[in-house]
């Protein structure tokens, strides 16, 4: 019994590591000119560094149980703005950044309002901004693609390179640490999954729920303020990039919630489930070289870890309810499974 | 009552002659939990139209037998038969198949939807090349309701009607038309206990309409005058045994306070209680819900029990004091501090404490570990240097763990949902007992918490209390709240009724005021 449970553990918790593992030996043996070098790293970091900037602004409305679909129409305004302002308005760098970062932050107390104030069910909530930010954008660009800036202080924001690796990726680290540290590490991470958990439980313990949510939401657009405006330095103001990164960042957040401590959303197994997908994909374009592989395999790798985290609760509940009083000793491992948010969207009609 | 015929046999066993076999015949049903008789060798028989109560106080065993009848719970011995075919024990389907029907308080109609799909919801549509024939559900749904003499439109959604319609239409739903299966057999738990009095009698005609279609009705109730004027037959459990079996005519209404009440020893060995000191929560005139006018003052060593059946407003007394749920009139004030309603946050900044009754959807968070739900209520003495400190959070819960003796003892970081009922109880305790609560507010402390566990809880109150703090049980369980209170307020029909001191407050006395007294309520 107990050395199954230790098998599970590995198997569980850390699967994403492992076939991190897999694709790098298989890969490496493959293509090892073209796979095992140092510009694939390079180019998996900074491709990936907005993803997972993304993940972690998704993540933390998750946590307290909420959704943020506002999230790629944000870091498209936010891009276009930084990118336009200082191309189209002659507004200085700093300037242009500086408005491109308050509008996210506006979007996520826009949010917070409908979600928190109104009651309007966060999915719902937030597919609207989602819509009406598109909708000033267009305004905003007459849906024509500003020219990028071209100062060397704007292109070194997002692509001075450290030791090879472009500085975003560094951005990142430090929005990961950041967020880990809030989660895990403060009371505010307690209070947002506390909510997550049981809403009605965390508000008759004392914890200001509506604050929370609200504070998670103005959390999550920020975060896509700072990425719009990497982005944009980056690779340029795109109109269209958004909403091809909500996907991919709902997908490493439910994936990351599979990983470490299963059925608990964090900041570590995101950011895993970021770079494992990356490394796959990458791996099989460079066997391949078709174009359709990265959506493929991000929604196969999606449904299959979390069809496998769904299937491991249910066998393990299922062990729970035959045994009455469960003895398990000190710190064993929590059942891997996901914590659907209470208002997902099959609880729409309620 | 006497517009409908008497039925045709009311004392059991049913007589030879008669051409139809008993509704409902059982005997010698026994069934133990952990050792612990909850049903023990019961006797029944309903005849087909025949209206049979069932009394008995909480814990008296009603619930275990209609789960018994259910398929639900197997019981260790005994035998019944449906209509005269034996009923095969453990299985909801043979149960339902023999033709026995039930209707819980918690009706299950599907609100958002109207009375036509909910009474074909499980019954089927008919159809015609795969499409709902509207016409012909709507028209069938009627004649099933028009048969338990209910006249609804069936186009309506079930949130807008009365309660006492949708428990009709819960009822049309149980007994709808099912050529495999004819009902012989309808069971109705409490189904008056959250109905306005004024509609009680509606649900009575609708009762009394399914016997006169010679469906023999169980019909389980803590409320006596409705009992007395409803059925024929009433059957009184206690302890899991029956005390009587009895023609509901042959019995006035203080016979049968007596058979519910008699023979319970008052609860031994109660504590002696300190001198109450100051006044710490005071309550004037809170209404909420079902709850119409509560007024009282705790003081300081003090612990209150708070006494009502289902259905009197006690259930709403604490949630609303504490700001669970909106108080629609009234103050509350704790020391010096008026709170403002429903506001949790400052209801524990002004120093009390609130145990909910139902600990998986309000009292704990299942999915975080025993430690961050102790940890929750007061997370500033772990924050040092901006970090949580885990090393002193997880020193403090096995303080608790051991204080309360929760198992197993070394989980402090298991997730709450491993946790036994009992544990899970004592954790969310702990929860409330490190912010050293001035009030502490428990709302059925103990429901579902094994014996021991019992004990250990009611020990913590006693000490709470002792320790210069006020606590307010509620709970149906008066053995509970004779053994732990100093005094003891019984709300009936939403106002205080009796407050009884310490050695007033028994389980016979705290019943009878519960119920209406001698005299009854009609």
């Amino acid at each position: 019994m107990r050395r199954s449970v230790s098998i599970n553990l590995g198997l569980d918790r850390f699967s994403g590591l492992y076939l991190w593992a897999v694709f790098v030996i298989v890969f490496g043996v493959w293509t090892p000119d073209l796979f095992l070098t140092m510009s694939t790293v390079h180019s998996i970091a900074s491709a990936q560094a907005i993803t997972g900037m993304l993940g972690i602004a998704v993540l933390i409305p998750l946590a307290c149980g909420t959704y943020d679909l506002s999230i790629g129409a944000t870091v498209n305004i936010s891009a276009v703005l930084a990118g336009s302002l200082q191309t189209g308005q002659h507004l200085g760098l700093w300037p242009a950044i500086l408005v491109a970062l308050v509008s996210a932050v506006l979007i996520g107390i826009a949010n917070g309002f409908f979600v928190v104030v109104l009651g309007i069910n966060s999915f719902i909530a937030t597919l609207g901004m989602a819509t009406v930010v598109g909708a000033f954008q267009a305004i905003a660009t007459g849906n024509t693609q500003p020219n990028p800036p071209t100062g060397r202080t704007w292109n070194n924001l997002a692509q001075y390179s450290i030791g090879g690796f472009q500085v975003v990726v560094l951005f990142l680290l430090a929005i990961v640490l950041l967020a880990w540290w809030a989660l895990d590490h403060t009371p505010a991470g307690r209070y947002l999954y506390a909510i997550g958990g049981n809403r009605e439980a965390a508000r008759l313990a004392g914890v200001h729920v509506d604050r929370w949510t609200w504070l998670s939401l103005v959390a999550s657009s920020t975060i896509c303020g700072i990425a719009g405006v990497l982005y944009s330095s980056l690779n340029g103001p795109s109109l269209t990039f958004g909403a091809a990164l909500l996907l991919p960042a709902f997908a490493a957040a439910f994936l990351g919630s599979t990983q470490l401590t299963p059925g608990r959303f964090n900041v570590w197994g995101t950011v895993i489930a970021v770079f494992v997908l990356a490394t796959g994909v990458q791996g099989l374009q460079f066997v391949t070289g078709v174009q359709w592989l990265s959506d493929m395999f991000n929604g196969v790798a999606l449904l299959t870890a979390v069809g496998f985290a769904v299937w491991r609760q249910k066998t393990s509940k299922a062990r729970l309810d035959r045994t009455p009083a469960p003895a398990r000793d000190d710190s064993g491992p929590a059942p891997a499974d996901i914590d659907a948010p209470p208002d997902a969207p099959v609880a729409l009609s309620g | 009552m006497p517009s409908r015929p008497a039925p045709a046999a009311t004392t059991p066993p049913a007589s030879p002659s008669d051409p139809l076999p008993a509704s409902l015949v059982v005997s010698g049903l026994r069934k133990s939990f952990a050792g612990h008789p909850a049903v023990d060798s019961v006797d029944m028989t309903i005849a087909p139209g025949e209206i049979h109560a069932l009394l008995g106080e909480n814990g008296s065993g009603k619930s275990t037998f209609i789960k018994i009848l259910s398929g639900y719970h197997r019981p260790d011995a005994g035998q019944a038969t449906v209509a005269g075919r034996p009923l095969r024990f453990g299985s909801v389907d043979a149960s339902y198949q023999l033709g026995c029907r039930f209707v819980h308080q918690d009706l299950g109609l599907v609100d958002a939807c109207s009375v036509v799909d909910n009474l074909s919801l499980s019954a089927g549509y008919p159809l015609a090349f795969g499409t709902i024939r509207g016409g012909e559900a709507r028209r069938i749904a009627q004649e099933s309701l028009r048969r338990v003499g209910v006249d609804v439109d069936v186009r309506r959604r079930a949130a807008e009607l009365s309660p006492a319609l949708r428990t009709g239409v819960a009822v049309a739903r149980a007994l709808r038309r099912d050529v495999s299966a004819r009902a012989h057999l309808l069971v109705l738990d409490e189904p008056t206990a959250t109905l306005p009095h004024d509609q009680v009698d509606q649900l009575l005609e609708i009762v009394r309409q399914v016997a006169a279609l010679g469906v023999g009705v169980l019909y389980v109730s803590h409320r006596l005058a409705e009992v007395r004027r409803l059925a024929d037959t009433v059957t009184v459990l206690r302890d899991g045994r029956r005390v009587a079996q009895r023609r509901m005519a042959d019995l006035s209404h203080g016979e049968l306070v007596d058979l519910l009440t008699d023979g319970h020893a008052v609860a031994a060995a109660r504590p002696r209680h300190a001198e109450p000191g100051k006044v710490l929560l005071s309550a004037r005139h809170v209404r909420s819900g079902h709850l119409r006018d509560l007024s009282f003052q705790v003081r300081s060593g003090e612990v209150l029990g708070i006494a009502g059946l289902s259905g009197s407003g006690r259930e709403m007394a604490l949630a609303s004091l504490f700001g669970a749920v909106m108080r629609d009139a009234g103050l509350v004030r704790v020391d010096d501090t008026d709170l403002a309603p429903g506001r949790p946050d400052r209801a524990i900044a002004a120093g009390l404490a609130y145990l909910p009754p139902d600990r998986k959807t309000h009292g704990g968070i299942m999915t975080l570990s025993a430690a961050h739900n102790i940890a929750l209520t007061d997370l500033r003495p772990f924050w040092k240097r901006l970090r949580l400190r885990r090393r002193p959070e997880i020193a403090e819960t096995h303080r608790w763990f051991s204080a309360l003796a929760i198992r197993p003892a070394r989980a402090t970081t298991a997730r709450l949902e491993t946790f036994s009922g009992g544990n899970q109880q004592k954790i969310l305790f702990a929860k409330w007992l490190r912010r050293r609560p001035r009030v502490l507010l428990l709302d059925e402390p103990t429901q579902g918490v094994d014996i021991a566990a019992k004990a250990d809880l009611h020990e913590q109150i006693r000490r709470a209390a002792a320790e210069g703090g006020a606590v307010v049980v509620s709970s149906a369980d008066l053995e509970e709240l004779g053994a732990v209170s100093s005094r003891v307020l019984v709300i009936r029909d939403g106002h205080i009724v009796a407050e009884l001191g310490h050695d007033e407050a028994t389980v016979p006395t705290m019943l009878r005021h519960s119920l209406g007294g001698e005299s009854g309520r009609t």
